[in-house]
């Protein structure tokens, strides 16, 4: 008879201090000095750089958003037009594009960001919206527009 | 912890040998199923062997599926695929259509994705169609041939915004337009 069950009622006790210590050096393998060499100081920092991973993942999300702002406001300045009046005309078009897309075609496709800021003006002209930011114009050529039927398209209903 | 660490390397989306872009090759080797015939967490991988597994099997003719049924131990699922790499998977106590969802989650995989950290969730040999941008992009063409210092071009038209043409705004953004002006008509 083989008894098999028998094996998965032994308990094992924990992990003892070498292994408990080395899960902390191995953490701290790039440090410097004695906080790569010596447990009390080592186990302090990695602890610290936990708790900054932590931290950083909403960091991260801020910062990346800083940046698409930061590249979607420079791409409006070159079709005279403001970040702000940019969101408001695609919101009011139905384009729900958010800012990651945004930032990804005004570096990637610059002709694509130049029709939806033309596309955003047109929609800002006929509903009389005036935006009273400071936009230093003039800097970039206003597109042709006359044969596309831009008004048509914004104008049905949808 | 910080990126210099050796476990948790960082890593692209990728498709190894354009997998799928020609041909598709189903990456799962082999499938085993380890569960218990009486035990309540087995409960959701027996149910899904009854139901759905022939089915499974008949679909996937190139992934071998193994059962094991194994008393007091817990349900498990692993997958080897043709990398080498092996996937264990706890199922206790996991519904029928949960294990559904992660048999198709197997089945679709390349290998172990937990080796390494995506860094983007797209990848594109071709980020761009039109052309990336650069400085000169929505700069007048005229800028190639003409010398520098030139009066045209370093002309001080991008001035701030003047008091008169604030003043302008702000009175045309109070002004009531005629169809908001309600008639007695």
């Amino acid at each position: 008879m083989v008894f098999l069950t028998v094996a998965n009622w032994i308990r094992a006790r924990g992990p003892d201090e070498f292994w408990r210590k080395r899960r902390i050096f191995r953490l701290a393998a790039h440090y410097t000095g004695r906080r790569r060499n010596c447990y009390s100081v080592a186990v302090r920092n990695v602890h610290r750089a936990l708790a900054y991973a932590t931290k950083a993942r909403k960091l991260k999300k801020e910062d990346m958003k800083v940046l698409w702002d930061t590249r979607i406001t420079a791409a409006c300045e070159q079709h005279n037009i403001t970040a702000f009046s940019l969101r408001e005309g695609l919101g009011r078009a139905d384009i729900m594009l958010d800012r990651k897309s945004l930032s990804d075609l005004a570096a990637w496709e610059p002709k694509t960001f130049h029709c939806l800021a033309a596309v955003a003006k047109e929609k800002l002209n006929l509903d009389n919206f005036i935006d009273g930011t400071d936009k230093k114009e003039p800097t970039g050529i206003n597109l042709n527009l006359k044969d596309v039927m831009l008004e048509a398209w914004l104008k049905e209903k949808k | 912890m910080s990126n210099k660490n050796m476990f948790m390397k960082s890593a692209f989306v990728r498709a190894p040998l354009q997998n799928g872009v020609g041909r598709y090759v189903c990456q799962l080797q082999r499938i085993v199923l380890k569960f218990c015939k009486s035990h309540g967490g087995s409960r959701g991988i027996r149910d899904f062997i009854e139901q759905d597994l022939v089915d499974f099997a008949k679909q996937n003719a190139s992934v071998v599926v193994y059962l094991k049924p194994r008393r007091h131990r817990g349900p498990v699922l692993v997958a080897e695929y043709l990398n080498g790499d092996r996937v264990w998977m706890n199922v206790q106590n996991k519904t029928h259509s949960e294990i559904t969802k992660w048999m198709e989650v197997l089945r679709t995989q390349q290998g172990d994705i937990s080796g390494a950290r995506l860094r983007k969730y797209q990848y594109t040999d071709y980020p761009s169609v039109q052309g990336p941008w650069t400085p000169f992009t929505f700069k007048d063409p005229e800028l190639n041939v003409a010398t520098l210092p030139d009066p045209k071009f370093g002309a001080n038209n991008r001035l701030s915004i003047s008091a008169t043409e604030k003043l302008r705004l702000m009175f045309e953004k109070q002004a009531i337009s005629e169809k908001d002006v309600k008639t007695g008509e």
